[in-house]
């Protein structure tokens, strides 16, 4: 079922990873056995690895600290965590109280344990895992966010990963945050494109929330041609504790992004909003698995894709309801917009329900431009290119306002009208 | 000239005839009102006028302010300056009413070959329209009609139409499901853009948005067809005798 390893991939095994030598010796086995996810896995049906798979990627070999992102973030003084190409570029001088920032190759041997210990633990039987072994058994980079108790960090914590430095190079980066007891964060994922250059990027984010903390996280996928990136997220919460998470593709030519949330204390709450853009030939996935482990505890999801010419959107969701978590509130909605004959959107929510006292509700559609809505515009005298457009940008507009940071959500507003804007001139020529 | 001349109209959906030969005239200064029962054929006539796609013109004519109607766009006929106000406002979450407003508003000088609307002035008439129309400023910055109950959506249309000041405003069903409080602020806008410039389809299935807005003449849709016409006082044996009585007196 599963591919095996390619053969560049076994020849990279480091010797020694960020992982204590036990855990990492496990992986090592592990990857070897599990290969990389195939087709007939049900989780990658829609996605396949064959670019990764053809790859040749090698091990970074680090290409010094005079590459800067190109795309600027409108964000008040923000804490910047560089990786080029995985490689991590060290931490920033000032760091505000209550914030310990460390490289997780510098980290004692209990919070590698932690950052490679993830709740809910991967398992084997889940093809997705082989990704996160991978890491497991590859990672050598990293970063270490710990947020102490009561602690509120103003100043975002900024996680560039600026793929596509070098030819053809892969990364297996591995973050751990951790927020003690009512503290809270922002954590933003710049992920950009420095180069031309094939890259992919395999990370894993491992999170914990303790009792009454909350973290915002924010994913910007903001562009990339030839950008591989296989990304997971693991988050656990403790009682009272809020996740608020925005996930934004706007490029990559294959993205595999997938949470793992177990909500694992009463009255903890999570939002998990999204936003995919495929186009051209860019297939952008996203996959979440909501856990609701405790009594009385919410989650809302909202996702949606905008898919143009033969770009691929695809979003899975999973909330599993356990026996005991009762008064649970769960929604999820799905909405998805085709703009072109050759465009593709696979949507699926998946709704495993064991306790009786729950609310949850789920929807997707998929459809085209709304011809009552396009025709209302008309008839106030817009013309169809701008009504569409509209339209477009009001599709989107909706998961954007849903930004926290009112800074962050006007520039992305003013990115995707830009994106939308391009579509436009490339209809032109087409024309 | 008259603003208006529909000519032995005819119009099918879906190879099926629903408009079979609608004769009307209207100049402007005047306000006319449809009335007809279901099915009758007054929401198709709305959306023939208005350019509506899914809709086939069989036969006849329709002349607006000296354009031929059959052959402009939606929007052109929008900017040349027929509004339609919908019977069932659509609506979009994602694009502020705001937003709409001042786009329109442009897409009309646009085509008047005046500049664009400078702000300060805009938001200024903006404002003083949502206040005449008993609404909350919040609402400019909310979607288009996103979560709007019946009668909001409603007033919106009516904003729309004092702001863009049409020459013909053509209503479909504008009353239809409003509570009096909402009739009343929509009739009262209506009577605001009465003018000798401008004409006024009112088409409504009840009576008594006719209470509020004198129409000047009142014709009777039936089976696609314009089967009588007359004063104001047409409208009140309507209500007073029902359809039926006027239905066999015309055939």
């Amino acid at each position: 079922m599963r591919k095996e390893l390619p053969d560049w991939l076994k020849t990279a095994m480091p010797e020694t990873a960020a992982a204590p030598e036990a855990i990492a010796r496990t992986a090592r086995e592990q990857a070897e056995t599990l290969g990389l996810p195939g087709l007939r896995d049900e989780e990658w049906r829609w996605t396949n690895l064959r670019a990764i798979q053809r790859g040749q990627f090698s091990a970074p070999i680090g290409v010094g600290a005079d590459i800067e992102p190109s795309i600027r973030l409108p964000l008040d003084n923000p804490l910047r965590l560089r990786f080029i190409d995985g490689v991590f570029e060290g931490v920033p001088n000032e760091i505000p109280e209550g914030l310990t920032l460390s490289a997780l190759a510098d980290a004692d041997e209990d919070t590698r344990q932690a950052a490679f210990s993830p709740t809910p633990a991967p398992s084997v039987e889940n093809p997705n895992d082989a990704l996160v072994t991978l890491n497991t058994a590859m990672a050598r980079e990293g970063v270490v966010i710990d947020v102490a108790a009561n602690a509120v960090i103003e100043r975002p914590i900024v996680i560039e990963w600026l793929d596509g430095a070098t030819e053809s190079v892969m990364s297996h980066p591995r973050v751990l945050v951790r927020l003690g007891q009512s503290s809270s964060a922002t954590l933003i994922e710049h992920i950009e494109t420095v180069g031309e250059q094939p890259s992919w990027r395999n990370s894993v984010i491992v999170s914990s929330i303790a009792a009454n903390a909350a973290l915002t996280h924010i994913a910007l996928g903001l562009d990339g041609a030839r950008r591989l990136a296989t990304e997971r997220t693991f988050v656990s919460l403790e009682r009272d504790a809020r996740y608020h998470s925005h996930n934004v593709q706007l490029g990559g030519q294959m993205i595999r992004r997938e949470y793992d949330i177990h909500v694992g204390g009463s009255g903890a709450h999570v939002d998990l909003i999204g936003l995919m853009m495929p186009r051209g030939k860019q297939v952008l996935d996203t996959h979440t698995r909501i856990t609701h482990a405790a009594a009385d505890t919410t989650s809302n999801e909202h996702y949606r894709t905008i898919a143009d010419d033969a770009g691929r959107g695809i979003f899975k969701g999973r909330i599993l309801i356990e026996e005991d978590a009762q008064r649970i509130q769960a929604y999820q909605s799905s909405n998805n917009l085709i703009l072109s004959d050759n465009a593709e959107i696979d949507a699926k929510p998946e709704l495993e329900i064991y306790a009786d006292d729950v609310s949850c509700s789920h929807g997707a559609t998929i459809g085209r431009l709304d011809e009552e809505a396009l025709f209302y515009l008309r008839s106030r005298g817009l013309q169809l290119d701008e009504a569409r457009g509209l339209l477009i940008a009001g599709f989107a507009q909706e998961v954007v306002d849903e930004i926290p940071l009112v800074e962050l959500r006007d520039w992305l507003t003013e990115r995707v009208e830009q994106r939308l804007g391009e579509r436009d001139t490339a209809d032109d020529e087409k024309a | 000239m008259a603003l208006l001349e529909i000519k032995n109209l005819h119009a099918e959906i879906d190879g099926k005839e629903i408009l079979r030969g609608i004769n009307l005239t209207i100049n402007a200064g005047e306000v006319h009102a449809i009335m007809g029962p279901n099915g009758s054929g007054k929401s198709t006539l709305c959306h023939v006028l208005g350019g509506r796609d899914g809709y086939e013109v069989t036969q006849g004519t329709i002349t607006f302010d000296g354009h031929d109607l059959l052959e402009m766009e939606t929007e052109e006929r929008a900017v040349a300056g027929m509004l339609l106000g919908f019977q069932h406002p659509v609506e979009i979450p994602g694009v502020k009413n705001i937003y709409l407003l001042k786009e329109s508003l442009n897409a009309k000088r646009e085509a008047q070959g005046l500049d664009e609307v400078d702000t300060f002035t805009f938001m200024k008439q903006v404002r003083e329209l949502v206040a005449s129309m008993d609404m909350d400023d919040a609402f400019l910055h909310r979607g288009v009609n996103a979560g709007f109950s019946g009668g909001e959506k409603k007033r919106n249309e009516i904003l729309q139409m004092l702001l863009l000041e049409p020459k013909l405003a053509l209503l479909d069903e504008t009353d239809s499901g409003l509570d009096i409080d909402a009739l009343k602020v929509v009739s009262e806008g209506i009577n605001r853009m009465r003018g000798e410039e401008r004409g006024i389809i009112l088409v409504t299935h009840y009576q008594r948005l006719l209470n509020y807005v004198e129409p000047d003449f009142v014709h009777v849709l039936y089976q696609g067809k314009i089967i009588k016409s007359g004063d104001k006082s047409l409208a009140h044996r309507l209500e007073a005798e029902g359809y039926q009585e006027i239905l066999e007196e015309a055939s």
